[in-house]
Protein backbone atom coordinates (compact mmCIF):
# COMPACT_ATOMS: atom_id res chain seq x y z
CA UNK A 1 0.00 0.00 0.00
CA UNK A 2 2.73 2.39 -0.96
CA UNK A 3 1.98 5.79 -2.42
CA UNK A 4 5.34 5.95 -4.12
CA UNK A 5 7.05 2.99 -5.68
CA UNK A 6 10.41 1.58 -4.81
CA UNK A 7 12.17 -1.06 -6.87
CA UNK A 8 11.83 -3.65 -4.12
CA UNK A 9 10.27 -3.05 -0.72
CA UNK A 10 12.79 -4.89 1.40
CA UNK A 11 12.17 -5.90 4.96
CA UNK A 12 13.88 -8.41 7.23
CA UNK A 13 11.52 -11.24 6.23
CA UNK A 14 11.95 -10.64 2.53
CA UNK A 15 15.73 -10.47 2.84
CA UNK A 16 15.82 -13.80 4.70
CA UNK A 17 13.40 -15.34 2.24
CA UNK A 18 15.40 -14.13 -0.77
CA UNK A 19 18.60 -15.50 0.72
CA UNK A 20 16.89 -18.89 1.09
CA UNK A 21 15.77 -18.73 -2.57
CA UNK A 22 19.27 -17.85 -3.87
CA UNK A 23 21.05 -20.44 -1.71
CA UNK A 24 18.54 -23.16 -2.65
CA UNK A 25 18.87 -22.37 -6.36
CA UNK A 26 22.67 -22.45 -6.18
CA UNK A 27 22.64 -25.70 -4.22
CA UNK A 28 20.36 -27.31 -6.77
CA UNK A 29 22.56 -26.24 -9.70
CA UNK A 30 25.72 -27.46 -7.95
CA UNK A 31 24.10 -30.78 -7.06
CA UNK A 32 22.75 -31.21 -10.57
CA UNK A 33 26.18 -30.50 -12.07
CA UNK A 34 27.91 -32.87 -9.65
CA UNK A 35 25.47 -35.72 -10.37
CA UNK A 36 25.75 -35.12 -14.12
CA UNK A 37 29.55 -35.18 -14.06
CA UNK A 38 29.54 -38.39 -12.02
CA UNK A 39 26.96 -40.31 -14.04
CA UNK A 40 27.15 -38.62 -17.44
CA UNK A 41 30.59 -37.10 -17.83
CA UNK A 42 30.27 -36.66 -21.62
CA UNK A 43 27.62 -33.96 -21.19
CA UNK A 44 28.71 -30.58 -22.55
CA UNK A 45 28.54 -27.43 -20.43
CA UNK A 46 25.79 -25.96 -22.63
CA UNK A 47 23.66 -29.08 -22.28
CA UNK A 48 24.28 -29.13 -18.54
CA UNK A 49 23.17 -25.50 -18.19
CA UNK A 50 20.06 -26.12 -20.31
CA UNK A 51 19.05 -29.15 -18.28
CA UNK A 52 19.94 -27.79 -14.85
CA UNK A 53 18.10 -24.49 -15.24
CA UNK A 54 15.18 -26.06 -17.10
CA UNK A 55 14.56 -28.61 -14.37
CA UNK A 56 15.10 -25.95 -11.69
CA UNK A 57 12.49 -23.68 -13.27
CA UNK A 58 9.97 -26.54 -13.42
CA UNK A 59 10.50 -27.45 -9.77
CA UNK A 60 10.15 -23.80 -8.75
CA UNK A 61 6.97 -23.42 -10.83
CA UNK A 62 5.42 -26.40 -9.05
CA UNK A 63 6.29 -24.87 -5.67
CA UNK A 64 4.79 -21.53 -6.75
CA UNK A 65 1.59 -23.20 -7.92
CA UNK A 66 1.01 -25.03 -4.64
CA UNK A 67 1.65 -22.02 -2.38
CA UNK A 68 -1.76 -20.46 -3.11
CA UNK A 69 -3.93 -23.48 -2.26
CA UNK A 70 -1.68 -24.47 0.66
CA UNK A 71 -2.12 -21.01 2.19
CA UNK A 72 -5.90 -21.34 1.78
CA UNK A 73 -5.85 -24.73 3.52
CA UNK A 74 -3.33 -23.91 6.24
CA UNK A 75 -2.49 -20.40 7.47
CA UNK A 76 1.06 -21.51 8.36
CA UNK A 77 1.89 -21.14 4.67
CA UNK A 78 0.84 -17.48 4.55
CA UNK A 79 4.39 -16.11 5.04
CA UNK A 80 5.46 -17.97 1.89
CA UNK A 81 2.51 -16.51 0.02
CA UNK A 82 3.61 -13.06 1.19
CA UNK A 83 6.94 -13.60 -0.59
CA UNK A 84 5.69 -15.56 -3.60
CA UNK A 85 6.45 -12.85 -6.15
CA UNK A 86 10.19 -12.99 -5.50
CA UNK A 87 10.08 -16.73 -6.05
CA UNK A 88 8.20 -16.15 -9.30
CA UNK A 89 10.78 -13.68 -10.62
CA UNK A 90 13.60 -16.07 -9.61
CA UNK A 91 11.84 -18.88 -11.45
CA UNK A 92 11.58 -16.68 -14.56
CA UNK A 93 15.33 -15.99 -14.41
CA UNK A 94 16.02 -19.75 -14.28
CA UNK A 95 13.62 -20.32 -17.21
CA UNK A 96 15.24 -17.47 -19.16
CA UNK A 97 18.71 -19.00 -18.73
CA UNK A 98 17.31 -22.34 -19.94
CA UNK A 99 15.58 -20.71 -22.91
CA UNK A 100 18.52 -18.45 -23.75
CA UNK A 101 21.05 -21.25 -23.76
CA UNK A 102 18.71 -23.49 -25.78
CA UNK A 103 18.24 -20.72 -28.33
CA UNK A 104 22.00 -20.25 -28.54
CA UNK A 105 22.70 -23.98 -28.71
CA UNK A 106 20.14 -24.82 -31.36
CA UNK A 107 19.36 -21.66 -33.31
CA UNK A 108 21.96 -18.91 -32.89
CA UNK A 109 24.56 -20.27 -35.32
CA UNK A 110 24.15 -20.14 -39.09
CA UNK A 111 22.50 -17.43 -41.15
CA UNK A 112 18.89 -17.84 -39.98
CA UNK A 113 17.41 -15.46 -37.43
CA UNK A 114 17.27 -17.49 -34.19
CA UNK A 115 13.61 -16.68 -33.49
CA UNK A 116 12.65 -17.41 -37.11
CA UNK A 117 14.69 -20.60 -36.92
CA UNK A 118 12.87 -21.63 -33.74
CA UNK A 119 9.50 -21.43 -35.49
CA UNK A 120 10.54 -22.86 -38.86
CA UNK A 121 13.30 -25.38 -38.25
CA UNK A 122 10.70 -28.02 -37.50
CA UNK A 123 7.48 -27.46 -39.43
CA UNK A 124 5.83 -30.67 -38.29
CA UNK A 125 3.01 -28.81 -36.54
CA UNK A 126 0.50 -31.51 -37.52
CA UNK A 127 2.33 -34.21 -35.60
CA UNK A 128 2.04 -34.78 -31.87
CA UNK A 129 5.21 -36.65 -30.96
CA UNK A 130 7.31 -34.71 -33.49
CA UNK A 131 5.65 -31.38 -32.68
CA UNK A 132 8.08 -28.41 -32.55
CA UNK A 133 8.15 -28.44 -28.77
CA UNK A 134 10.57 -25.52 -28.53
CA UNK A 135 7.78 -23.23 -29.74
CA UNK A 136 5.71 -24.26 -26.70
CA UNK A 137 8.61 -23.40 -24.41
CA UNK A 138 9.02 -20.06 -26.17
CA UNK A 139 5.39 -19.09 -25.53
CA UNK A 140 5.60 -20.28 -21.93
CA UNK A 141 8.70 -18.12 -21.45
CA UNK A 142 6.81 -15.19 -22.96
CA UNK A 143 4.01 -15.63 -20.40
CA UNK A 144 6.54 -15.88 -17.57
CA UNK A 145 8.24 -12.74 -18.87
CA UNK A 146 4.93 -10.84 -18.91
CA UNK A 147 4.27 -11.92 -15.35
CA UNK A 148 7.75 -11.20 -14.02
CA UNK A 149 7.92 -7.80 -15.70
CA UNK A 150 4.54 -6.73 -14.29
CA UNK A 151 5.03 -8.27 -10.86
CA UNK A 152 5.80 -4.95 -9.20
CA UNK A 153 3.07 -3.07 -7.34
CA UNK A 154 3.52 -0.20 -9.81
CA UNK A 155 1.82 -2.33 -12.50
CA UNK A 156 -0.69 -3.68 -10.02
CA UNK A 157 -1.71 -0.12 -9.16
CA UNK A 158 -1.83 1.05 -12.77
CA UNK A 159 -3.37 -1.97 -14.44
CA UNK A 160 -6.01 -2.40 -11.67
CA UNK A 161 -6.14 -5.47 -9.45
CA UNK A 162 -8.67 -7.18 -11.73
CA UNK A 163 -6.60 -6.87 -14.94
CA UNK A 164 -3.38 -7.67 -13.07
CA UNK A 165 -4.88 -10.80 -11.53
CA UNK A 166 -6.25 -12.00 -14.87
CA UNK A 167 -2.86 -11.39 -16.47
CA UNK A 168 -1.15 -13.39 -13.74
CA UNK A 169 -3.65 -16.21 -14.01
CA UNK A 170 -1.99 -16.89 -17.37
CA UNK A 171 0.52 -18.86 -15.30
CA UNK A 172 -1.85 -21.82 -15.59
CA UNK A 173 -1.64 -21.75 -19.39
CA UNK A 174 2.12 -21.31 -19.04
CA UNK A 175 2.16 -24.40 -16.83
CA UNK A 176 0.23 -26.43 -19.42
CA UNK A 177 2.59 -25.22 -22.17
CA UNK A 178 5.62 -26.20 -20.07
CA UNK A 179 4.24 -29.69 -19.42
CA UNK A 180 3.61 -30.12 -23.16
CA UNK A 181 7.09 -28.69 -23.89
CA UNK A 182 8.71 -31.28 -21.63
CA UNK A 183 6.58 -34.24 -22.69
CA UNK A 184 6.88 -33.54 -26.41
CA UNK A 185 10.54 -32.54 -26.18
CA UNK A 186 12.86 -33.88 -23.52
CA UNK A 187 10.80 -37.01 -22.84
CA UNK A 188 10.73 -37.94 -26.54
CA UNK A 189 14.52 -37.73 -26.78
CA UNK A 190 15.47 -39.18 -23.44
CA UNK A 191 12.87 -41.50 -22.04
CA UNK A 192 12.98 -42.08 -18.32
CA UNK A 193 10.19 -43.55 -16.25
CA UNK A 194 11.54 -41.67 -13.24
CA UNK A 195 11.37 -38.18 -14.78
CA UNK A 196 8.00 -38.86 -16.40
CA UNK A 197 6.72 -40.13 -13.04
CA UNK A 198 7.97 -37.03 -11.24
CA UNK A 199 6.20 -34.73 -13.71
CA UNK A 200 2.96 -36.71 -13.51
CA UNK A 201 3.14 -36.71 -9.72
CA UNK A 202 3.82 -32.96 -9.74
CA UNK A 203 0.70 -32.34 -11.82
CA UNK A 204 -1.40 -34.60 -9.59
CA UNK A 205 -0.24 -32.70 -6.47
CA UNK A 206 -0.82 -29.26 -8.00
CA UNK A 207 -4.21 -30.18 -9.49
CA UNK A 208 -5.38 -31.97 -6.33
CA UNK A 209 -4.53 -29.06 -4.05
CA UNK A 210 -6.34 -26.62 -6.33
CA UNK A 211 -9.37 -28.92 -6.48
CA UNK A 212 -9.48 -29.46 -2.71
CA UNK A 213 -9.28 -25.70 -2.17
CA UNK A 214 -11.95 -25.14 -4.81
CA UNK A 215 -14.34 -27.55 -3.08
CA UNK A 216 -13.63 -25.93 0.28
CA UNK A 217 -14.38 -22.52 -1.19
CA UNK A 218 -17.55 -23.84 -2.80
CA UNK A 219 -18.83 -24.77 0.64
CA UNK A 220 -18.78 -21.11 1.67
CA UNK A 221 -20.61 -20.07 -1.49
CA UNK A 222 -23.35 -22.66 -1.10
CA UNK A 223 -24.10 -22.02 2.58
CA UNK A 224 -27.79 -21.13 2.81
CA UNK A 225 -28.86 -17.93 4.54
CA UNK A 226 -32.40 -17.19 5.66
CA UNK A 227 -33.99 -13.96 4.47
CA UNK A 228 -36.15 -11.89 6.79
CA UNK A 229 -37.66 -8.60 5.56
CA UNK A 230 -34.78 -7.92 3.18
CA UNK A 231 -32.11 -8.88 5.72
CA UNK A 232 -30.12 -12.09 5.64
CA UNK A 233 -29.63 -14.09 8.81
CA UNK A 234 -25.99 -15.09 8.83
CA UNK A 235 -24.86 -16.40 12.22
CA UNK A 236 -24.90 -16.20 15.98
CA UNK A 237 -22.67 -13.52 17.45
CA UNK A 238 -20.74 -16.14 19.43
CA UNK A 239 -19.58 -17.79 16.19
CA UNK A 240 -17.27 -14.84 15.48
CA UNK A 241 -13.97 -14.63 17.38
CA UNK A 242 -12.79 -11.31 18.83
CA UNK A 243 -10.74 -9.27 16.29
CA UNK A 244 -11.52 -11.90 13.69
CA UNK A 245 -14.21 -12.38 11.06
CA UNK A 246 -16.60 -14.90 9.64
CA UNK A 247 -17.09 -14.99 5.87
CA UNK A 248 -20.46 -15.26 4.11
CA UNK A 249 -21.59 -15.11 0.51
CA UNK A 250 -24.07 -12.35 -0.13
CA UNK A 251 -25.41 -11.73 -3.67
CA UNK A 252 -22.56 -13.89 -5.07
CA UNK A 253 -19.88 -11.84 -3.33
CA UNK A 254 -17.99 -12.67 -0.15
CA UNK A 255 -18.52 -10.48 2.88
CA UNK A 256 -16.43 -10.52 6.06
CA UNK A 257 -18.15 -9.70 9.37
CA UNK A 258 -15.63 -8.61 11.99
CA UNK A 259 -16.07 -8.51 15.76
CA UNK A 260 -14.01 -5.87 17.57
CA UNK A 261 -14.35 -3.97 20.87
CA UNK A 262 -18.01 -4.84 21.37
CA UNK A 263 -18.90 -3.91 17.78
CA UNK A 264 -19.60 -5.69 14.48
CA UNK A 265 -18.58 -4.38 11.05
CA UNK A 266 -19.00 -5.88 7.60
CA UNK A 267 -16.86 -5.21 4.54
CA UNK A 268 -16.31 -6.80 1.13
CA UNK A 269 -13.98 -9.74 1.63
CA UNK A 270 -11.69 -8.97 -1.34
CA UNK A 271 -8.55 -6.92 -0.74
CA UNK A 272 -7.90 -4.22 -3.34
CA UNK A 273 -4.26 -5.20 -3.62
CA UNK A 274 -4.27 -8.75 -4.94
CA UNK A 275 -7.71 -10.00 -4.02
CA UNK A 276 -6.65 -11.48 -0.69
CA UNK A 277 -9.37 -12.75 1.69
CA UNK A 278 -9.71 -9.94 4.23
CA UNK A 279 -11.99 -12.07 6.40
CA UNK A 280 -9.11 -14.47 7.02
CA UNK A 281 -7.04 -11.65 8.42
CA UNK A 282 -7.40 -10.02 11.80
CA UNK A 283 -7.77 -6.58 13.31
CA UNK A 284 -4.38 -5.11 14.14
CA UNK A 285 -4.10 -1.62 15.64
CA UNK A 286 -7.79 -1.07 14.91
CA UNK A 287 -7.43 -1.94 11.22
CA UNK A 288 -8.56 -5.02 9.29
CA UNK A 289 -5.29 -6.45 8.00
CA UNK A 290 -5.13 -8.58 4.86
CA UNK A 291 -3.42 -11.89 5.59
CA UNK A 292 -1.64 -11.91 2.23
CA UNK A 293 0.40 -8.69 2.11
CA UNK A 294 -0.72 -6.67 5.13
CA UNK A 295 -2.92 -4.08 3.38
CA UNK A 296 -5.16 -2.41 5.98
CA UNK A 297 -8.72 -1.07 6.08
CA UNK A 298 -10.78 0.66 8.77
CA UNK A 299 -13.72 -1.57 9.83
CA UNK A 300 -16.20 1.32 9.94
CA UNK A 301 -15.74 2.61 6.37
CA UNK A 302 -13.59 0.08 4.48
CA UNK A 303 -10.97 2.75 3.75
CA UNK A 304 -7.23 2.35 4.11
CA UNK A 305 -5.99 4.74 6.81
CA UNK A 306 -4.56 8.01 5.37
CA UNK A 307 -2.44 8.64 3.34
CA UNK A 308 -3.39 5.40 1.58
CA UNK A 309 -6.30 5.41 -0.82
CA UNK A 310 -7.60 1.85 -1.19
CA UNK A 311 -11.23 1.29 -0.21
CA UNK A 312 -13.70 -1.58 -0.25
CA UNK A 313 -17.49 -1.81 -0.08
CA UNK A 314 -19.20 -1.81 3.32
CA UNK A 315 -22.42 -3.44 4.52
CA UNK A 316 -25.06 -2.65 7.11
CA UNK A 317 -25.59 -5.07 10.01
CA UNK A 318 -28.23 -5.48 12.68
CA UNK A 319 -28.66 -7.69 15.71
CA UNK A 320 -31.77 -9.50 16.81
CA UNK A 321 -30.81 -10.83 20.22
CA UNK A 322 -27.70 -12.92 19.52
CA UNK A 323 -28.45 -13.33 15.81
CA UNK A 324 -26.55 -11.30 13.23
CA UNK A 325 -28.37 -10.00 10.14
CA UNK A 326 -26.82 -8.35 7.10
CA UNK A 327 -28.33 -6.07 4.48
CA UNK A 328 -27.28 -7.72 1.20
CA UNK A 329 -27.12 -4.39 -0.63
CA UNK A 330 -23.51 -3.19 -0.55
CA UNK A 331 -22.74 0.46 0.05
CA UNK A 332 -20.34 2.36 -2.22
CA UNK A 333 -16.70 1.59 -1.50
CA UNK A 334 -15.46 3.54 1.50
CA UNK A 335 -18.94 4.44 2.82
CA UNK A 336 -19.05 5.06 6.56
CA UNK A 337 -21.40 2.63 8.32
CA UNK A 338 -22.15 2.84 11.99
CA UNK A 339 -20.79 -0.37 13.60
CA UNK A 340 -23.43 -2.59 15.13
CA UNK A 341 -22.94 -2.54 18.93
CA UNK A 342 -23.66 -5.49 21.20
CA UNK B 1 -10.94 -13.36 -4.93
CA UNK B 2 -14.07 -11.99 -6.53
CA UNK B 3 -16.77 -14.40 -7.70
CA UNK B 4 -15.66 -13.83 -11.31
CA UNK B 5 -12.07 -14.80 -10.53
CA UNK B 6 -13.20 -17.84 -8.58
CA UNK B 7 -15.28 -18.93 -11.57
CA UNK B 8 -12.35 -18.32 -13.93
CA UNK B 9 -10.12 -20.45 -11.69
CA UNK B 10 -12.69 -23.24 -11.71
CA UNK B 11 -13.02 -23.33 -15.50
CA UNK B 12 -9.26 -23.06 -16.05
CA UNK B 13 -8.61 -26.02 -13.78
CA UNK B 14 -11.40 -28.09 -15.31
CA UNK B 15 -9.81 -27.43 -18.70
CA UNK B 16 -6.32 -28.28 -17.43
CA UNK B 17 -7.59 -31.49 -15.85
CA UNK B 18 -8.75 -32.63 -19.27
CA UNK B 19 -6.00 -31.27 -21.50
CA UNK B 20 -2.84 -31.95 -19.46
CA UNK B 21 -3.42 -35.70 -18.81
CA UNK B 22 -4.42 -36.05 -22.48
CA UNK B 23 -1.12 -34.49 -23.61
CA UNK B 24 0.79 -36.65 -21.15
CA UNK B 25 -0.85 -39.90 -22.27
CA UNK B 26 -0.70 -39.24 -26.01
CA UNK B 27 2.92 -38.11 -25.91
CA UNK B 28 4.26 -41.10 -23.94
CA UNK B 29 2.02 -43.93 -25.14
CA UNK B 30 4.38 -44.90 -27.99
CA UNK B 31 7.59 -44.58 -26.01
CA UNK B 32 9.49 -47.75 -25.27
CA UNK B 33 10.08 -46.81 -21.68
CA UNK B 34 11.25 -50.18 -20.43
CA UNK B 35 13.52 -51.11 -23.29
CA UNK B 36 15.06 -47.80 -24.28
CA UNK B 37 18.68 -47.02 -23.52
CA UNK B 38 19.67 -43.69 -22.07
CA UNK B 39 20.92 -41.37 -24.80
CA UNK B 40 23.58 -39.24 -23.20
CA UNK B 41 24.22 -37.11 -26.26
CA UNK B 42 20.69 -36.38 -27.30
CA UNK B 43 21.09 -32.62 -27.23
CA UNK B 44 24.17 -32.75 -29.42
CA UNK B 45 22.24 -34.81 -31.93
CA UNK B 46 20.22 -31.83 -33.02
CA UNK B 47 17.01 -30.27 -32.00
CA UNK B 48 14.41 -31.99 -34.14
CA UNK B 49 13.32 -35.00 -36.14
CA UNK B 50 11.71 -35.28 -39.54
CA UNK B 51 14.61 -34.44 -41.86
CA UNK B 52 14.27 -35.24 -45.58
CA UNK B 53 17.87 -36.48 -45.89
CA UNK B 54 20.66 -37.03 -43.42
CA UNK B 55 24.31 -37.81 -43.86
CA UNK B 56 27.14 -38.04 -41.37
CA UNK B 57 30.88 -38.54 -41.06
CA UNK B 58 33.42 -38.15 -38.26
CA UNK B 59 33.43 -34.33 -38.48
CA UNK B 60 29.87 -33.33 -39.24
CA UNK B 61 26.28 -34.47 -39.41
CA UNK B 62 24.06 -32.74 -41.96
CA UNK B 63 20.29 -32.93 -42.23
CA UNK B 64 18.19 -31.41 -44.99
CA UNK B 65 14.78 -30.05 -44.04
CA UNK B 66 12.16 -28.46 -46.28
CA UNK B 67 13.60 -24.97 -46.14
CA UNK B 68 16.84 -25.26 -44.24
CA UNK B 69 19.99 -27.24 -43.79
CA UNK B 70 21.10 -28.25 -40.32
CA UNK B 71 24.80 -28.95 -39.83
CA UNK B 72 26.11 -30.29 -36.55
CA UNK B 73 29.81 -29.59 -36.30
CA UNK B 74 31.03 -32.21 -33.84
CA UNK B 75 34.28 -30.45 -32.91
CA UNK B 76 35.79 -27.09 -33.80
CA UNK B 77 37.85 -27.43 -36.98
CA UNK B 78 41.52 -26.47 -36.94
CA UNK B 79 41.25 -24.72 -40.29
CA UNK B 80 41.09 -20.93 -40.30
CA UNK B 81 38.27 -20.89 -42.86
CA UNK B 82 35.43 -23.40 -43.12
CA UNK B 83 32.97 -22.42 -45.82
CA UNK B 84 29.96 -24.60 -46.58
CA UNK B 85 29.34 -25.07 -50.32
CA UNK B 86 26.49 -26.79 -52.09
CA UNK B 87 27.67 -29.76 -54.13
CA UNK B 88 26.70 -29.82 -57.82
CA UNK B 89 25.82 -32.90 -59.87
CA UNK B 90 29.50 -33.48 -60.71
CA UNK B 91 30.52 -33.46 -57.08
CA UNK B 92 32.15 -30.01 -57.27
CA UNK B 93 31.42 -27.01 -55.05
CA UNK B 94 28.87 -24.56 -56.42
CA UNK B 95 26.98 -21.93 -54.37
CA UNK B 96 28.01 -20.85 -50.89
CA UNK B 97 25.59 -21.85 -48.15
CA UNK B 98 27.36 -20.39 -45.13
CA UNK B 99 30.32 -20.62 -42.83
CA UNK B 100 31.20 -22.74 -39.81
CA UNK B 101 33.16 -21.52 -36.82
CA UNK B 102 32.99 -23.27 -33.45
CA UNK B 103 31.46 -26.68 -32.74
CA UNK B 104 27.69 -26.54 -32.54
CA UNK B 105 24.43 -26.73 -34.44
CA UNK B 106 24.08 -24.50 -37.52
CA UNK B 107 20.92 -23.71 -39.46
CA UNK B 108 21.16 -22.33 -43.00
CA UNK B 109 18.37 -21.30 -45.35
CA UNK B 110 18.27 -23.28 -48.60
CA UNK B 111 16.08 -22.85 -51.67
CA UNK B 112 16.46 -26.33 -53.14
CA UNK B 113 17.57 -29.74 -51.97
CA UNK B 114 21.36 -29.99 -52.35
CA UNK B 115 23.01 -33.11 -53.76
CA UNK B 116 25.55 -32.81 -51.00
CA UNK B 117 27.75 -30.30 -49.21
CA UNK B 118 31.47 -29.53 -49.26
CA UNK B 119 33.28 -27.86 -46.39
CA UNK B 120 36.14 -25.96 -47.94
CA UNK B 121 39.04 -23.91 -46.57
CA UNK B 122 39.01 -20.88 -48.86
CA UNK B 123 42.30 -19.53 -47.53
CA UNK B 124 44.39 -22.65 -48.03
CA UNK B 125 42.27 -23.78 -50.98
CA UNK B 126 41.76 -27.28 -49.55
CA UNK B 127 38.71 -29.42 -49.13
CA UNK B 128 38.06 -30.25 -45.48
CA UNK B 129 35.25 -32.75 -45.89
CA UNK B 130 32.22 -33.50 -48.01
CA UNK B 131 28.91 -35.28 -47.60
CA UNK B 132 26.56 -36.65 -50.26
CA UNK B 133 22.84 -36.92 -49.64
Amino acid sequence: MGLDYKLVLWNAHKKTYDKIIVVSMLLYIIMFAAITFVFNSETSIETLVIRAFGSLAIIMLHIILVIGPLARLNTNFLPILYNRRHLGVSMFIAALIHGGFSMFQFHALGDVNPVYSLFTSNMDYGSLTNFPFQVLGFFALLILFLMASTSHDFFLGNLSAKVWKRLHMMVYFGYALIIAHVFLGAFQQETSLFTIGIMVLGFIVVASLHLITGFKERKIDTTKTKEKEGWLEVCNISEIEEDRAKIFTVENERVAIFKHNGKLSAIHNVCKHQGGPLGEGKIIDGCITCPWHGYQYLPSNGQSPPPFTEKVATYELKLDGETVFINPKAFEEGTEVKPCKF
Amino acid sequence: MTSGLRKAHKYIWLLLLIIVPLIMILSVKDLEIFSSESDTTSQSNGSKKGSLKTSENELIKASVFESHLEIILKATLKTSSSVVYEMDTKGNKSTIIGQLTAAGIYNFNINNLPKGIIIYDDLKQVEITKLKF
